[in-house]
């Protein structure tokens, strides 16, 4: 099965048009990545489906890197029972 | 460079200052004076105290039917009908819009006045326009009417240019014979000052106002003449300082003050070829104009006049309440205006489509965490007009997010996250990324897309 960093690796090169491969946990979704604005949202949107879990929004737009987003959704699959 | 004088040290908080004893949200902001001006008149230092009107019996009236219909085909007798009702709906029981001026020469004229009576309000009142001559006093008698507007121009520009006096004598005892005439009828006169902002004040207005005083002094407190200062080319000036015979505070001081005019008889009307009309009449109000004369929506001879809608949005500014003002016929009115024809810009303040309307993706975002960031009052309940978001290529998902959520009527905790939003943003972005959009997209294009894309929710919708 595959871990929570490789699905959200394989989410953001989904959304983001890229290579899972060149993805590193450091890599920030707008400076390294290249995100714009309405991508950040559909990001959001796609870790949800992929995860089966609701975000918060504000707390979810302000994770910044791809690492930041893999303990993010550790976190919220812990908090609403969600198995990884 | 100017030398520092004071330092100010950052007040650190936790919590906003939101000032809302002057942005309370649920009125347009207060109007606040922290100490009165001063003008030099006449080499005299003299100190105004503008919070005084607060107190005072200020007021609006109404000259859409006049002034108004100067600068436009006439207005039906229904269409007068239906527009006296709605503004005595805005101007409440207290009569805020207190008269209205009505044309007397015409069979239509007539009738409009008539059935505008008919309707049986208190306010506003009906009153006349008439040139200066002593016959037309019969057409207000006849139309039963306690007021007319007489126009008594007073710069030299009329007296010799256009009414080809031949002194200023001759010019001041023809008025004064008018004046006589409306006594003798039983017909408060009301001067219309024509021009006064380009006119010599010593030489004629001055002596003419108290001339009238004069006369006056034997009638009856019904009769007693008004003053119109009528800045018919908007020549007016607002800013302390300026020099007669601009300044409306000098102006509204010789009146009060040295011809012993009350404010009670005193009224601005103002023209807008310097884009200072609202202010200008604003300005009067404060310094001893208790009337301050307008059209709906400012439309008026060539740039307009004062916008009496604007004036009563201050109106409560300054007074701090609704005085029984019904602020939602505002918007009524505007709906009526465009369906008879008149169009209102779209960015025109309280009324066009866009006046409080954003279309920046940040500034929507500042809307759907408080809509007091970016709207200038509870427009929803004073104008039934709720912010709104246009939905252009600066919009983003914030501003897709708050435009869905208005139109499916979702408020609160219904509300909608962007994250649900995030395909119709999607097709938003691609429009101007992809396809080169240069237009808007339309509130009917943004409903066929949420539809398509965001059925559960569209069915949901609380709006219909």
């Amino acid at each position: 099965m595959a871990t929570v960093e490789q699905r959200v690796k394989g989410v953001v090169a989904r959304v983001l048009e890229t290579d899972a491969a060149r993805i590193r946990p450091e890599h920030s979704f707008t400076f390294d990545l290249g995100a714009k604005s309405v991508q950040s949202v559909e990001l959001v949107a796609a870790f949800e489906e992929e995860f089966g879990v609701e975000l918060d929004e504000d707390a979810a737009l302000a994770v910044t890197t791809v690492g930041g987003a893999i303990d993010f959704l550790t976190q919220a699959c812990r908090d609403q029972g969600v198995a990884l | 460079m100017s030398a520092k004088t004071k330092s100010h040290p950052l007040v650190d908080a936790t919590q906003p200052n939101l000032l809302e004893e002057t942005f309370d949200y649920s009125l347009p902001p207060r109007i606040r004076f922290d100490q009165p001006c001063v003008e030099y008149i006449d080499g005299q230092a003299l100190e105004f105290n503008l919070s005084r009107a607060q107190s005072r019996d200020i007021f609006v009236t109404d000259t859409t039917f006049r002034d108004g219909q100067q600068s436009r085909p006439p207005y039906t007798t229904d269409q007068m009908v239906h527009i006296y009702g709605l503004l005595a709906r805005l101007g409440g029981p207290h009569g805020v819009v207190r008269q209205s001026e009505f044309f007397l020469y015409t069979k239509n004229d007539r009738e409009a006045l008539d059935r505008c009576r008919s309707l049986g309000h208190r306010y506003p009142e009906c009153t006349g326009w008439i040139r200066a001559v002593k016959g037309d006093f019969r057409l207000v008698q006849e139309a039963g009417l306690k007021e007319t507007g007489v126009l008594t121009s007073c710069s030299d520009y009329h007296i010799f240019n256009k009414l080809k006096f031949k002194s200023r004598k001759e010019c001041l005892e023809s008025y004064c014979e008018v004046l006589a005439a409306a006594f003798e009828a039983g017909v408060r006169p009301r001067c219309h000052l024509e021009d006064v902002t380009r006119a010599d004040l010593d030489g004629f207005v001055l002596p003419f106002v108290d001339r009238v005083m004069e006369m006056s002094s034997h009638v009856p407190q019904h009769l007693k003449p008004k003053i119109r200062l009528c800045d018919t080319m908007g020549f007016g000036l607002s800013y302390p300082g300026a020099a007669l015979p601009r300044s409306i505070p000098k102006l509204i001081y010789k009146f009060n003050r040295e011809c012993g005019v009350p404010s009670e008889l005193l009224e601005w009307h103002g023209h807008n070829d310097f884009h200072k009309v609202h202010v200008n009449g604003v300005t009067a109000w404060l310094y001893g104009c208790d009337a301050l004369n307008a059209t709906l929506f400012g439309f008026g001879e060539r740039t307009g006049n004062p916008p009496l809608e604007a004036a009563i949005i201050e109106y409560i500014a300054l007074k701090g309440g609704l005085g029984g003002v019904d602020t939602t016929a505002i918007t009524e009115l505007a709906d009526y205006m465009r369906s008879i024809g008149l169009p209102i810009p779209d960015n025109y303040p309280f009324v066009g489509k866009a006046f409080n309307t954003t279309s920046a993706g940040i500034h929507a975002g500042g809307l759907r965490h408080d809509e007091r960031i970016y709207n200038i009052f509870d427009t929803t309940k004073l104008l039934r007009r709720p912010p709104r978001v246009a939905i252009t290529d600066k919009s983003g998902a914030d501003g897709v997010t708050l435009w869905i959520n208005d139109f499916l009527g979702f408020s609160n905790n219904d509300r909608i996250n962007k994250m649900k939003c995030h395909k119709v943003a999607r097709w938003v972005a691609d429009q101007y990324e992809l396809h080169g959009r240069l237009t808007a997209i339309s509130d009917q294009e943004m409903e066929t897309k949420v539809r398509e894309l965001m059925p559960e929710h569209y069915a949901q919708r609380k709006k219909h």
